[in-house]
């Protein structure tokens, strides 16, 4: 048997060292996974969620909540000052799922008259907690507020989408923003239609 | 590199008889030089001990199919050439995944390309002549002379149509593979044959014995008969899940069967019972007076480029228990050398996921997936959580073969829930993996084809399959590697009886088997180094010393009842 002599040969176009083809396709394929729905809703109590834990990634804001549309509006400040009937203060969560899906969680602040609601108090901890774990957050009717379950922490961080909050917002709100007082659901809050 | 580069390039065509399992026995020659249009037209009788044309480094050897060739310069004791390019392994890259319009043959080349060829029938009476052997008239000679020379001319044709769609150095790498594959054919794997006979005298004697032998344990057959009810009587009993076809009805495919056994190895002997009564041809196994198996590897056959052998007249087909026929020589040895993992080592390698480069560099990447998935503590064994680790280990093969969630909720016996549960887990702890096999089936979609670090390409056709494009920078790029490593052992003095998947089957003397094997795995290793720009995958080398036969376990029940039936005949007989 020959012995081995291992030559190397930087040009030589003979050498399979130098015909070696680049296989990072992410580069090649040229295609970019785009983010065109973001759902507006309080986690589900079997979906594991995460918080995201910067603070450009919540807003303190207001929305308006039709119940029976089951469908949340985004009120710009100006108009959440003169038309406070219906409009309730709110922080938007940007939080995500074990499967990956990107969601914006309202949990809603204490009212202005101080009083303190569980329901309310509880999520906003959920939200906290969830800033450094995976949890589940599951409403107690008996208890009258949600409970927080932790997950093992063997459970990897997630993966973030790239876009910033207000994108985000853009894209969860589209078409669900009231930026003027002769806003559709202001006239209907109104009994003006 | 054009082909100014070469001094001389010559076309050749040999035309050889080949009864199965025999090396060529080589008829003529016919060889044109393509720059002066010189001709050279041989006899068998005129060949002398070297190539009558030049095959040194500044030359180029041009054929279609060239292992056929190349056996024929083993045959006559020629020195190989040092340049080869093959243009049937340049048509097949240029039309692999694609509809073609008259085959892979030479004929079918030139067909696709527009250019005029003989007939098929002409072509068929000429190899019959060919093939009949003895004495030859002088007008029968010159026929078979000119039927030679007509290839060659249709290779003067088809080089110039084919060549602006070549990618000249890597086209040379695969025509370098062409002889390794000549060497591999030429040596072939060394069979039992007093035993064969056995087998080939007894076989449909004792197949009556051998079904109720077997089906001891299943009861599945009634007669010859394998019937379904039965068989699903005995998965309740035995609690395996069985795949089922749209109609609802069991799958009783071998794919299923094989699948099953995998994770089932009761399932095996079954396997291998239904897979010999209904497939097996022993008389097709094609062995040469000399004992050793041999036949065209038909090498780039696959869409991955990998070797596709006929499965019935090759050993190494589906069934394994077969495989105890392979048997080395008096003073011999065989070993059997694979890859640890190949598939998985190189998905880590090329997706740089650094997870799965840890859990392959570990040497138990499944038990290391479910450290990383937070499944068992960081001191786990296999011993300590091997159910855990089957779990994880059958979730990773899922993930190589495309399976969903379903298929591997069957195989694991779990709840689909769970079955899910193993996916997210492999998606989360691999996620640079996912997104680099994401962007491999993305890159296909959008440039309607893949390719492997050496250019082998699958293009998308219409019956393109997701699964398979996802699967294929893995297989494909394994193929590229057990095609360098089979050119870095042959070139290097191994013998390399047959590549099988991943794995080669090597044969030497006793006294030199140690430095086979070194030299074997020491190429298995650059190869690996080669493809996976410098990771390292490992071998397994399983040896079996004459007068020891080799056996794959998954068919050692089969071959056990067998081989004890034969011997209560022959016992018989004697009496």
């Amino acid at each position: 048997m020959a012995d081995v002599i291992k030559m190397p040969q930087p040009n030589d176009p003979f050498d399979p060292e130098n015909l070696r083809l680049d296989q990072n396709f992410a580069e090649t394929a040229g295609v970019e996974k785009l983010l065109r729905t973001v759902p507006v809703k309080k986690p589900h109590r079997q979906s594991l969620i995460r918080v995201h834990p910067s603070p450009d990634y919540r807003l303190q804001t207001a929305i308006i909540e039709l119940h029976e549309e089951r469908e949340t509006y985004l009120v710009c400040p100006e108009v959440a000052y003169q038309e406070t009937a219906e409009v309730t203060p709110v922080t938007i969560y940007t939080a995500i799922t074990r499967p990956g899906v990107v969601f914006l969680w309202p949990v809603k602040q204490p009212t202005p008259d101080g009083k303190i609601i569980e329901w309310h108090r509880s999520a906003r901890e959920a939200a906290e907690d969830a800033m450094s774990h995976w949890i589940f957050v599951r409403p107690n009717m008996a208890l009258g507020a949600y409970e927080i379950v932790r997950a093992p922490a063997t459970i990897p961080d997630p993966v973030w989408p790239t876009k910033t909050l207000k994108a985000l917002l853009t894209i969860g709100f589209r078409e669900k923003l009231i930026n003027n007082l002769n806003h559709p659901v202001l006239q209907r809050l109104r009994g003006e239609t | 590199m054009t082909l100014d580069t070469w001094r001389e390039i010559w076309l050749v065509d040999f035309e050889f008889m080949s009864p199965p399992g025999e090396r060529p026995d080589v008829v003529c020659v016919v060889a044109r030089e393509l720059k002066t249009n010189r001709t050279i037209r041989l006899w068998r009788d005129q060949l002398g001990p070297l190539p009558p044309y030049s095959i040194g480094p500044d030359c180029l050897f041009i054929a279609y199919y060239a292992s056929a060739e190349l056996g024929c310069h083993l045959t006559l004791g020629w020195p190989m050439p040092a340049r080869i390019l093959d243009l049937f392994t340049e048509f097949r890259n240029q039309t692999n995944g694609l509809p073609t319009i008259a085959g892979n043959s030479l004929v079918g080349a030139l067909a696709a390309y527009g250019l005029d060829s003989i007939g098929a029938d002409e072509k068929t009476e000429m190899r019959d002549l060919v093939m009949r052997g003895g004495q030859w008239s002088d007008d029968e000679r010159n026929a078979i002379l000119d039927y030679c020379q007509s290839d060659v001319d249709a290779l003067v044709r088809l080089l110039p149509a084919m060549l602006p769609h070549i990618d000249l150095p890597r086209a040379l790498l695969r025509g370098r593979y062409m002889a390794a594959a000549a060497c591999m054919e030429y040596a072939g794997v060394p069979i039992d044959t007093g035993m064969l006979a056995q087998f080939r005298a007894h076989w449909t004697g004792i197949q009556d014995e051998l079904i109720a032998c077997i089906d001891a344990d299943y009861h599945c057959f009634d007669g010859r008969t394998f019937k379904r009810e039965k068989f699903a009587a005995w998965l309740v009993r035995a609690g395996i899940p069985w795949p089922q076809l749209e109609s609802g009805e069991l799958d009783l495919s071998d794919d299923a069967f094989r699948e099953a056994a995998r994770s089932r190895p009761e399932v095996a002997p079954l396997r291998e019972l239904r897979s010999a009564l209904s497939d097996l041809r022993l008389n097709d196994l094609a062995v040469g007076r000399d004992g050793r198996n041999r036949l065209i590897l038909s090498a780039f056959r696959a869409r991955t480029g990998r070797n596709q052998p006929s499965n019935s007249k090759f050993i190494f087909g589906p069934s394994t228990w077969l495989r105890g026929l392979i048997k080395p020589p008096p003073g011999c040895g065989v070993t059997y050398v694979d890859w640890s993992q190949q598939e998985f080592g190189i998905a880590a390698a090329l997706s740089g996921d650094p997870n799965m480069l840890t859990a392959y560099q570990s040497g138990d990447p499944y038990l290391a997936f479910a450290k990383l998935a937070g499944a068992v503590p960081q001191d786990a064994t296999k011993q300590t959580h091997g159910a855990q680790r089957d779990l994880f280990k059958a979730c990773v093969l899922a993930v190589q073969y495309g399976m969903g969630s379903d298929s591997l909720a069957l195989r694991i016996g779990k709840p689909p829930v769970v079955a899910r549960d193993l996916l997210r887990a492999h998606q989360e702890t691999f996620r640079k993996f996912w997104l680099w096999s994401d962007a491999a089936v993305d890159h296909a979609t959008c440039h309607n084809s893949l390719h492997t670090v050496f250019g082998w390409t699958l293009h998308i056709g219409v019956d393109s399959n997701p699964r398979s494009l996802r699967n294929f920078p893995m297989q494909a790029n394994g193929a590229e590697m057990l095609r360098l490593a089979c050119c870095l052992a042959t070139e290097r003095g191994v013998e390399v009886c047959a590549p099988v998947h991943d794995a080669v089957l090597i044969c030497a003397p006793l006294d030199q088997l140690e430095n086979g094997i070194a030299a074997m795995r020491a190429a298995m290793a650059e190869a690996s180094r080669v493809v996976l720009s410098g990771f390292e995958l490992g071998t397994d080398a399983n040896i079996v010393r004459y007068p020891d036969r080799y056996m794959d376990k998954r068919g050692a029940r089969m071959w056990a009842e067998v081989t004890s039936l034969i011997n209560n005949i022959r016992i018989k007989d004697v009496i």
